[in-house]
């Protein structure tokens, strides 16, 4: 298909998408042809019809649309730290759940959950970064951070925050833990105007550096030497970088769980339409990773009569890709 | 009136390696529009001091001029301006077009996003080294001899004023090494200054201007006493003994063979 077609494509997907997802879920009061009734309705300027317009807003309304709209910029928020991670690290192989932030900031997010008085932005923030610091200082050997020992690094940390997460939920009550653990899978399913509220901010802000510094990124993942003696500092700008990615995805994760491997997913396909150019590739990950999660949120909605945890889905549509990359990227396993 | 023809001057340079003493007190210069390369043995510390004149190692004694300005003093953006460098072989791990590696060159005079004329720039570079035919190909998908054309137009789209190459040619055939060479001599004869570590010393003595040996920790040059390409000079240097053969007033290095028989 011809790029630039393709590209305008996905710049406007995002928007049927949207409309579509308005019009599903389990509530009948509010199924597709209820709303598109009473929109029709209200056109025609006949007074509301169908059964119950009070409840058709309130699913519609303070229920889908708050929903959608956070499901579209945990996506994003996702696959835009994975690919400036990717970019920053130069491995293809890792995102922010192989990093091992994903669970130190489910493990910060838990912990003010359990205790009340920390906010839990802010503490999903701080545990994510700790993570990451952990993992890339683990990684680190002889001032090289190999792909390989990046992974293991992160599935170590990863690990230990799991492990912590899980002492959180042993010491919660039992109203706490069943809301612990739903959101832990990765959960949309209680959305709500205060909880994009409370994200929106610091993952805007996270995905906005990210793209002011996208042109960088094709520097930085040329290589340490290259972009240092092209007049850049790569120490400095990677960090500026790696707080951004942080902060986008350790909020996206406090408000959803862990959506496992979507970081890293999207990128790959982003970058097999439209080639490796971060100029390019880091606001179409901000569309498509919005799109695409919309979808996934979608079919986790109606595919079976309770809901599937999203990350659930993630993580089985993850794991092939991510065994598929293995087998075909030339990762130096020396290196 | 010398110290305006030297690109770099550098006075009482030490350098080591966590302990181990790779420079000791090492004074020389570089002269501005010529092809100087660096010659010596595995180990001898060619790559680091070529690393230490391009800023990526940080010295505490000594000093390094380049052009008139204090190297410790520069910033990563006034040194892009002047010097260049090129790594010995380079790993790409995504997949870039050549044209977007090219461009990255100009990464010391762009803000966040390149303009026109930088990719102008870009193109530029890409058609003076003679590559234009490969600037749509995946850099990653080119061979050796290639992916080191495309690196030295990312260089000349940087536009410094220096070159500074480690090995450019240590992973390429023999054709592409005279090529090489050849496009070096070249930019040195439009204005440049070009310092290049090489391993071959025959092929420094048939293409470049200026020689610099790496032998004890110390940096030599021939003095009025010996040639370069002195034999017993190079047998001292390389540790092995060589034979000189005339060539066009300089001379070209051949072992000398020593068959041990039973």
């Amino acid at each position: 298909m011809n790029k630039r077609l393709l590209i305008i494509l996905l710049y406007i997907l995002p928007i049927p998408a949207l409309l579509v997802s308005l019009f599903i879920g389990p509530s009948d009061a509010a199924s597709g042809g209820e709303i598109f009734k009473s929109v029709f309705g209200f056109l025609s300027g006949e007074s509301a019809s169908g059964n119950n317009p009070e409840l058709l807003n309130a699913v519609v309304f303070d229920v889908r649309l708050p929903r959608i709209l956070l499901t579209f910029l945990t996506g994003s928020a996702l696959a835009v730290s994975g690919c400036s991670i990717q970019a920053i690290f130069r491995n293809p192989l890792t995102d922010p759940y192989i990093l091992g932030l994903s669970s130190g900031a489910a493990f910060g997010a838990a912990l003010a959950m359990a205790l009340v008085f920390i906010p839990v932005q802010l503490s999903a923030f701080v545990f994510g970064l700790l993570a990451v610091g952990l993992s890339y200082f683990v990684a680190r050997k002889n001032g090289n951070v190999s792909v390989i020992s990046l992974i293991l690094s992160g599935i170590i940390v990863s690990g230990i925050f799991t492990a912590l997460l899980t002492v959180v939920q042993y010491f919660s009550d039992p109203f706490k833990l069943q809301s612990i653990v739903h959101w832990t899978m990765g959960n949309l399913h209680n959305a709500g105007w205060k909880k994009l509220q409370s994200s929106f901010i610091p993952i805007l802000a996270g995905i906005l550096i990210m793209f002011i510094y996208r042109w960088r990124m094709n520097v930085l993942a040329l290589g340490d030497d290259e972009a240092r003696t092209s007049g850049i500092n790569p120490e400095k700008d990677k960090l500026l970088i790696l707080l951004a990615a942080t902060l986008a995805s350790s909020s996206a994760v406090a408000v959803a769980g862990i959506i496992g491997l979507y970081g890293l997913i999207i990128p790959h396909i982003v970058r097999m339409m439209i080639g490796p150019d971060n100029q390019q590739s880091i606001p179409l990950n901000f569309v498509f990773g919005g799109t695409f999660l919309l979808m996934i949120d979608n079919l986790s909605r109606t595919v079976s009569g309770f809901e599937i945890p999203i990350g659930v889905f993630t993580m089985l549509l993850g794991a092939p890709f991510f065994i598929y990359l293995i087998k075909k990227t030339n990762i130096g396993w020396e290196q | 009136m010398g110290a305006i023809n030297q690109a770099i001057t550098v006075k009482n340079l030490s350098f080591a390696f966590s302990g181990l003493k790779v420079l000791d007190d090492v004074n020389t210069t570089i002269e501005a529009g010529k092809l100087t390369f660096i010659l010596g043995r595995n180990g001898s510390g060619k790559s680091t001091f070529l690393r230490l004149l391009a800023g990526l190692l940080a010295f505490k004694n000594g000093e390094i001029e380049i052009l008139g300005n204090k190297s410790s003093q520069l910033s990563f953006a006034e040194r892009a301006k002047i010097t260049g460098f090129l790594n010995q072989q380079h790993k790409a791990v995504f997949p870039f077009k050549v044209e977007e590696v090219v461009l990255t060159g100009r990464a010391g005079c762009i803000n966040f996003i390149p303009k026109k004329s930088d990719v102008a720039m870009a193109f530029q570079a890409i058609e003076k080294v003679g590559i234009a035919h490969l600037q749509s190909r995946i850099y990653s998908e080119l061979s050796g001899g290639e992916q080191q054309l495309v690196m030295i137009s990312r260089l000349l789209a940087q536009n410094p004023k220096i070159l500074l190459l480690d090995e450019p040619t240590s992973h390429l055939d023999f054709t592409n090494q005279m090529n090489l060479l050849r496009l070096l001599k070249t930019l040195v004869a439009e204005g440049l200054t070009v310092v290049s570590v090489l391993h071959d010393p025959n092929m420094a003595f048939v293409f470049g201007d200026d020689f610099l040996f790496v032998k004890d920790k110390q940096i030599i040059r021939s003095t009025p006493n010996f040639e370069p390409w002195d034999a017993g000079f190079l047998s001292f240097v390389y540790q092995s003994k060589l034979e000189a053969i005339p060539y066009k007033g300089r001379a070209i290095l051949v072992p000398q063979i020593k068959v041990v028989t039973g």
